[in-house]
């Protein structure tokens, strides 16, 4: 780990003021500190000789006020600095997130963990190791040079010890690292215990194997104690050691200040300011140390984060598609109307001669990681109408819905789509009123959302919850069955502006006759966007204008077929796609 | 990259509503988070030593240098320079000591916190811990027992060193000089009154910083899992405004909660200040010794050092004592079900089976695999009549159930979220007691049998499968810990586990878990339902198994799921001839009811539910609630 890294200010520029803040308060404090040392040491003179005392006892507790002042403002400082580089970070890192390919993210468990926990790591380490270490950076070289001014004997002697700290701390650290990375290890398995059992809990609880777990915990928690200290003798033993250098340090410059005053070679106040001053040069530099537990994981985890915001060497994209919020955003400056979201449809777009058509040419696409094509020369053709895709599980229905939604880039060939809205196998709902779930891509209007609401036959539904359209859902649409969730994503689509519309499994939640209603909602959909939908169930296909059967990439491509139904490799026979 | 250690819990264990009754566990019997044990006193006192030898060592080097200044014959000095030694030897000596004395101390109270916090949890388990994520709950309690031990060594100690040394420093000063004595006092009693004070505006403010991570943290999460979702219907702006929404409050709390350490590091100051311009000035006419003088003079500087760890400090106690009232709420709770026949029976006892060793489910005891249940019931058939439940007492979650399982069968339960299907499985899993109607199991009520023994019959699959940091096998035999590898291995197949299985570099061998190979979503949920099988367990009730996973791996899994009973004589028990498992499943997706014999639609709490039998073709997404038998009240409210 770098104490610094300042790739932190050149991709999360709103750092920048925070730590520049940080560093200033950092040397202000630093000053005060050293001056303080003068005005204590006339104080003391003062006190001895029985002198005038209010000249230094003012410049004394003029110095403590300012120091108080400054004391607070680092406190207010390091947590603002704190919680501005958290939130930077975090704002920057899902941001990033939100403009890559799938395959260029984390998997979501470890992404979830960098963009909670990782940048929540990274507050401590804004608010308290970074102006630590300012501070060993001012005030050491601050009390070196004043020393040098008062009495370069003094700073000789500082000067020579103090690389020792760093030196020794080296050498200890070696010395013991072996064992010390063995006895962590360890430790990470015994602590990582009681979270594994607590965790699993409610497992042992079902099989009447929780209550003998208490026995297990109590000794595994009393290992975890030994191997904690074992590990802690040595980590505080080093700690202790460079105290002692440093206090031997101090009492050698003490030493040499005393014995030059017994012979009068040295007034009281030099020898006053050295003596407070040679300390000064060596906590700093200890507390670093001390803070670097605290920092650690923020120092590894923004380490991490650093490394997902460089900008990636340009895959080779091929694709032309724009990503949906360019798309959008291109859509909503180009043409202020398209805000409206129905005169979006039909009237405009194909009215306005805007209808996109989607090409797919030649396109392989195979997951990161994965030597196996998922996709391969897949060539695709859609216009207005409804296109339905077919294939059996696993086969990349709905990778290739992530590639027309430009989700993901394809390893070769060229994918061209006009903007989308894609529903999704679960779709995004979020907490919140149904309004807000509606309107979280586009706005519109109360009328507006029931029109919609009423397409699809949900209306009554919303109607009769407390609130209507400003009924809280909760989480994941608490309160609605999934079908109900899956006609509000239909809904959101129907009222949805972009030209080209992307179903996965519009219908996996409902029964027969929803179903059936559901394809005739999207077969009307149908008739004024392109409309491209990934099923499994029949009452598609009865509508569908195209149909597209995928098979298994090493298998032969794919089938682009005109006029769905009783198409050979169709999944279900002839007969029983006729019924409607 | 592994999770990191939160530096706040983000999740807060949320205890379920204060209408559920506290149990008489009393408060003395945990003690408060701030009183310290036998060994953080010991450690404090050392910890005093060690302050008390690093304010002596300034006062004294004031002195020395002072009587040095006076040129003395250099043999007087010699008793001051060996004093300064001692005092900067003792120092980091004690210091070390000290260390290694509390964290000692707190290792030893963590193992005994921990131990007695898991024993109040197990009674309270799973109904107590909320309805989901149950498991971010539990971590929360980890967490927050952490940070209440951690208040052992980051508060009581550095509290009760500070008292010392100052307590020290007043009565030494006093004995040299009582005005300076005086003075000390009275920059005691400031610290005091200022470190109170930082407690208190610490406090004040911990509760909205934790909402506003807590919210900062659930739209993270959120943008950071579900970003393809998200940006699939336009809303990823939406979403960053969110973000932006959620930092605002997080940026204006830890400022505000910042004025607590701020006030207390300036005030510190200003009374050390003031400490030391009033000792100089009463110093000046004292009648002692010059060096004596000056020592006075460096005593309160000297206090400044030592007062300094006292701002973390209140922090640290305000945060413990946050943590210690969330992890009060959630053990106070009286638990969701009562074992008023427990006793009864000491044949229960034995249906307790014992835990393994070190891993879940090391089997080394002979008689923890007692497959329990046989001879208590008669039979497996589950029925129910007019069965209701509530979780708070005060609102009806599970409206009046009819229910006839007989032994074997499988049960489709569905209906919208929150129409108290998740209820009804917590009644039969006897995690949850029922508020009205009866319960039978093989015609047996079951509130008259030992809670133990209904239990050991009925296995639970719910939507997170925990996967234990053990090996697969281990896993696996936790449900049963005499099967041996040709059952966990029926098992497997059985739950579709075969390709994981066979793609183990150890075989059953391999650990899995936090410390070993990850597993799939789908591999999870039939790892949890190959548990289920190797327990043997004559009733199987799965809560959502599928929930997290995409339609075509969730039908695959049910698909497996229901073929585990349905040939009688060739699958069973793990491959014995025991009847086939009964299962009941909830579930609120479509896919795969038409696999189960029965299909159960439960209805909003102030309605009834209607069950239907074969094929499933009851089971539909309705949108009409109108042909439920109501009583009027208000059908949706929840």
């Amino acid at each position: 780990m770098k104490p610094f890294d300042p790739r932190l200010l050149r991709a999360v520029p709103a750092a920048r003021k925070p730590v520049a803040v940080l560093a200033a308060t950092g040397v202000a404090g630093g000053a005060a500190t050293i001056a303080t040392a003068f005005a204590l040491s006339a104080v003391v003179v003062a006190v001895v000789e029985g002198t005038d005392l209010v000249a230094p006892l003012a410049w004394l507790l003029g110095l403590f006020a300012v120091r108080a002042v400054l004391a607070a403002a680092t406190e207010r400082v390091a947590a603002w600095a704190g919680v501005s580089v958290s939130s930077a970070l975090r704002a920057a890192l899902l941001g990033r997130w939100g403009a890559v390919d799938a395959d260029a993210r984390l998997e979501p468990g470890a992404a979830v963990s960098l963009a909670t926990a990782g940048t929540a790591a990274v507050e401590p380490y804004a608010a308290r190791f970074l102006p630590t270490l300012v501070t060993a950076a001012v005030v050491p070289v601050l009390a070196i040079g004043t020393l040098l001014v008062v009495d370069w004997p003094s700073a000789l002697v500082v000067v020579l010890t103090l690389p020792l700290l760093p030196v020794f701390a080296a050498l200890i650290g070696k010395s013991t690292a072996d064992s010390t990375e063995r006895r962590w290890a360890a430790l990470a398995s015994l602590s990582g215990h009681f979270l594994d059992v607590v965790r699993g809990l409610p497992t042992l609880v079902t099989y009447g194997r929780a209550r003998r777990q208490a026995t297990t915990i109590r000794e595994v928690s009393d290992r975890h104690r030994h191997a904690t200290m074992e590990t802690l003798r040595i980590a505080f033993l080093s700690s202790a050691a460079l105290e002692l250098l440093a206090t031997i340090s101090v009492a050698i410059v003490a030493v040499t200040v005393g014995l030059r005053l017994s012979h009068g070679s040295m007034t009281l106040g030099a020898g006053l300011v050295a003596i407070l001053l040679a300390p000064e040069a060596y906590w700093p530099v200890r507390r670093v140390g001390a803070e670097y537990h605290v920092a650690a994981d923020g120092a590894v985890a923004l380490d991490v984060i650093l490394a997902q915001l460089e900008p990636t060497p340009a895959a080779p994209r091929s694709s032309s598609t724009p990503a949906p919020n360019a798309a959008f955003d291109a859509e909503l400056t180009g043409r202020t109307t398209r805000s409206r979201p129905n005169a979006a449809f039909g009237g405009v777009a194909l009215a306005g001669g805007r209808v996109g058509e989607v090409r797919v040419v030649g396109v392989t696409y195979a997951y990161a990681g994965s030597p196996a094509a998922v996709l391969r020369d897949l060539d695709l053709a859609a216009g207005p109408g409804l296109t339905v895709v077919t294939g059996p599980s696993g086969v990349g229905k709905s990778t290739l819905l992530d590639l027309l939604a430009g989700l993901r880039s394809p390893g070769s060939g060229t994918v061209e789509t006009p903007a989308s809205h894609y529903v999704t196998q679960r779709p995004f709902l979020a907490t919140g009123s149904v309004r807000s779930a509606l309107t979280i891509g586009h706005p519109a209007t109360d009328d507006q959302l029931w029109e919609a609401l009423r397409a699809v036959e949900v209306d009554g539904v919303v109607a009769a919850l407390p609130g209507g359209l400003s009924a809280d859902l909760g989480d994941d649409g608490f309160g609605l069955s999934a079908g109900q969730r899956q006609r509000l994503a239909l809904a959101r689509a129907w009222l949805s502006p972009e030209t080209l519309l992307l179903l996965d499994e519009p219908t996996a939640h409902l029964d027969p006759e929803g179903a059936e209603h559901v394809a005739a909602v999207v077969a009307e959909l149908a008739e004024r966007r392109v409309v491209v939908a990934v099923t499994h169930r029949d009452e598609l296909l009865a509508h569908a204008d195209h149909h597209l059967v995928l098979a298994a990439a090493d298998a032969s491509p794919v089938e682009v077929i005109p006029g769905a139904p009783s198409l050979p490799g169709s999944p279900r026979p002839a007969g029983e796609e006729g019924d409607r | 990259m592994s999770t990191f250690p939160t530096p706040d819990p983000g999740v807060e264990v949320i205890a379920h509503p204060t209408s559920v009754p506290a149990s008489p566990r009393t408060a003395s019997a945990r003690g408060r988070v701030w009183w310290p044990s036998a060994g953080t006193v010991r450690g404090g006192l050392l910890g005093g030593i060690a302050t008390a030898s690093g304010m002596a060592l300034t006062a004294t080097s004031g002195w020395l240098i002072v009587r040095a200044s006076e040129q003395p014959v250099i043999l007087t000095l010699l008793t001051a320079i060996v004093a300064v030694r001692a005092f900067g030897m003792a120092r980091p000596v004690f210091r070390y000591w000290e260390r290694l004395t509390s964290h000692d101390a707190a290792l030893a109270m963590l193992a005994e916190r921990r131990t007695s916090a898991y024993e109040a949890l197990v009674p309270l388990t799973p109904a107590r811990l909320g309805r989901r994520r149950r498991s971010d709950v539990l971590t929360g309690v980890v967490d927050d027992l952490t940070d209440v031990v951690d208040a052992q060594v980051r508060v009581a100690v550095p509290v009760i060193s500070t008292a010392v040394a100052g307590g020290l420093a007043i009565v030494l000063t006093m004995l040299l000089s009582l005005p300076v004595g005086l003075v000390m006092l009275g920059l005691g009693v400031a610290v005091c009154l200022i470190s109170t004070l930082a407690a208190y505006l610490e406090s004040r403010s911990l509760p909205e910083l934790l909402a506003a991570r807590a919210e900062v943290t659930r739209v993270s999460e959120l943008m950071a899992s579900q970003s393809g979702e998200l940006r699939a219907v336009g809303g990823w702006a939406t979403a960053l405004g969110w973000l932006d929404e959620a930092h605002a409050p997080l940026d204006r709390v830890t400022r505000r909660i910042s004025a607590g350490r701020a006030t207390a590091a300036s005030l510190f100051l200003v009374a050390v200040g003031a400490a030391v311009a009033a000792t100089a000035v009463i110093a000046q006419d004292l009648a002692v010794s010059t060096p004596v003088k000056a020592l006075l003079v460096l005593t309160p500087v000297a206090v400044s050092e030592a007062v300094t760890p006292l701002v973390d400090a209140m922090r640290a106690l305000a945060r413990a004592r946050g943590s210690e009232h969330r992890i009060d709420a959630l053990l106070d709770l009286a638990p969701a079900v009562a074992d008023e026949a427990a006793g009864a029976d000491d044949e229960a006892a034995v249906a307790d089976a014992p835990a393994p060793g070190d891993d879940p489910g090391h089997a080394d005891d002979p008689t923890a695999g007692t497959r329990p249940g046989h001879t208590a019931y008669a039979s497996s058939d589950v029925r129910a009549r007019a069965l209701t439940a509530s979780w708070t007492g005060d609102r009806t979650d599970l409206a009046p159930t009819d229910l006839d399982v007989p032994a074997g069968s499988r049960v489709a339960v569905t209906g919208p979220n929150g129409s108290g299907k998740s209820t009804l499985l917590a009644v039969l899993a006897r995690h949850l007691d029922p508020s009205g109607g009866t319960y039978l199991l093989g015609g047996t009520d079951v509130l008259h049998r030992p809670l133990e023994e209904t239990r050991g019959h009925i296995a639970v699959v719910d939507d997170e499968t925990h996967v234990f940091a053990t090996t697969l096998r281990n896993n696996l035999t936790l449900a049963r810990p005499d099967a041996d590898d040709a059952e966990v291995g029926r098992a497997l197949r059985a739950a579709g586990l075969t390709d994981l299985l066979e793609g183990l570099p150890d075989g059953l061998d391999t650990t899995l878990g936090s410390s070993g190979r990850g597993l799939s979503g789908g591999e999870r949920a039939r790892l949890g339902i190959a548990r289920a099988h190797v327990s043997g367990r004559p009733v199987v009730l799965l809560d959502e198994p599928v929930a997290h996973l995409d339609p075509p791996t969730a039908r695959a899994v049910v698909e497996d799921l229901t073929r585990l009973g349905s040939a009688p004589g060739t699958t069973g028990v793990a491959g014995t001839n025991a009847p086939a498992q009964t299962i009941i499943m909830v579930t609120h997706r479509d896919d795969g009811a038409d696999l189960f014999d029965q299909v159960l639609e439960v209805r909003r709490p102030s309605g009834t539910m209607s069950a239907t039998t074969a094929g499933g073709t009851d089971l539909h997404d309705s949108t009409d609630h109108t042909h439920d038998r109501t009583n009027g009240a208000d059908r949706r409210r929840r």
